[in-house]
């Protein structure tokens, strides 16, 4: 007899030994609330889209935008808007969607699947937004430069100084590290939430996945 | 959900509630965590069952339901991963058939499966529970002949664990 045998013996010897709860104690358990990974990426997917639906309509509403009013018309600037909110809406509808898929009494690759597509539509989403980011300031820039006054003023002196090319690297130097220090915190954000969530799911998918092989 | 619905699976649960014990046996070392991960397939279960048609046998359906909770939505804890071995929080009762060797024997061999990946836990589990291949495949999603290849190699690897 080899040693699962041995073991198989023992275990099915054991039936009577575990506890027993009573109905009413079961009862109660399932009146309280869930804790699985599934229900934290859901919230956290959901603060997600509201962070960045926040951004965009935050940005909108505050002053600085005052400054941009001349580009709110700009045909450039309103064809990039429908398209972010198009995309905006069609990744609520593929999150949703890979949401539902998730089943519990799928076999256990599968519903490990459906679980990392829900994560990865929402890492497109993120990509989604910081390709808007990067694009948006992009695409402003320019604009901010040639409209603000304080900066028009600034572009003036460093004409008549000769230093104009020195003062456009600057800025653009600038913006650059900006937008990496404000992409690298949150990569670094997300890589941590989502990394420490689904550790040993991605562990256990590998795992099923090297018997393919 | 219903006060029907709420009644007939409480107690169906409480008739097979011991899959899920063993399932936390398995996947954790101790009490609190055993409760909490309880707890977790516990509500799992409630979810799912209004899709439950009865054309699979409820016992069948909660091995799913409770391995993939602990494999793939539970999030362990700190608790689970305390220092008290695995043997020290078992439900074992001394039994009179075996003899001192084969006690130390079964001991080491629980610690050892302890050892094991999620994977092979289950694997191991659906195994002891007396599952056939075809079984432990569709539950994994693997095809019998890997479920086959891996049972072997856990067998193996139970066997280093023991044999160093």
């Amino acid at each position: 007899m080899d040693e699962l045998d041995l073991l198989k013996k023992d275990w099915q010897k054991q039936e009577s030994a575990y506890p027993k709860l009573t109905y009413n104690e079961l009862y109660k358990m399932i009146l309280k609330k869930s804790s699985s990974i599934v229900k934290w990426i859901f919230i956290i997917s959901i603060l997600e889209f509201v962070f960045w639906l926040f951004m965009a309509i935050g940005l909108k509403a505050s002053g600085i935008n005052k400054d941009y009013e001349g580009l709110q018309s700009d045909t450039g600037f309103i064809i990039l808007s429908i398209i972010s909110y198009a995309i905006l809406a069609y990744f609520f509808y593929r999150f949703y969607m890979n949401y539902k898929t998730i089943n519990t009494t799928d076999n256990a690759k599968t519903l490990m699947e459906n679980i990392l597509k829900t994560r990865r539509t929402v890492k497109q989403y993120v990509g989604f937004n910081l390709a808007v980011l990067v694009i948006g300031v992009a695409y402003m820039m320019p604009y901010a430069l040639n409209h603000d006054e304080s900066t028009r003023a600034l572009i003036e002196t460093a004409q008549a100084n000769g230093d104009i090319f020195k003062y456009y690297l600057g800025v653009a130097l600038v913006t650059l590290i900006a937008l990496v220090i404000a992409i690298g915190i949150l990569l670094l954000f997300y890589w941590l939430i989502y990394g420490l969530l689904l550790r040993s799911l991605n562990r256990n998918y590998r795992e099923l996945k090297k018997l393919e092989v | 959900m219903n006060k029907e619905l709420e009644h007939s699976f409480v107690e169906l649960l409480e008739k097979h509630q011991n899959i899920v014990h063993k399932v936390c046996r398995l996947y954790t070392n101790n009490q609190d965590a055993h409760n909490d991960l309880f707890q977790e397939i516990t509500i799992q279960l409630w979810k799912a069952y209004p899709k439950f048609r009865g054309d699979a046998k409820f016992s069948t359906w909660m091995y799913r339901v409770g391995l993939n909770t602990a494999i793939t939505l539970y999030r362990k804890s700190k608790r689970s991963i305390a220092t008290q071995g695995f043997e020290s929080v078992s439900f074992k009762i001394k039994s009179e058939d075996y003899d001192d060797t084969e006690e130390q024997q079964l001991k080491l061999l629980y610690k050892a499966v302890h050892q094991l990946n999620d994977i092979e836990k289950a694997l191991v589990f659906l195994y002891l529970e007396d599952k056939n291949y075809s079984e432990i495949s569709e539950t994994l999603g693997i095809t019998e002949v890997n479920a086959r290849v891996k049972m072997n190699r856990v067998k193996k690897k139970l066997k280093t664990i023991l044999n160093p």
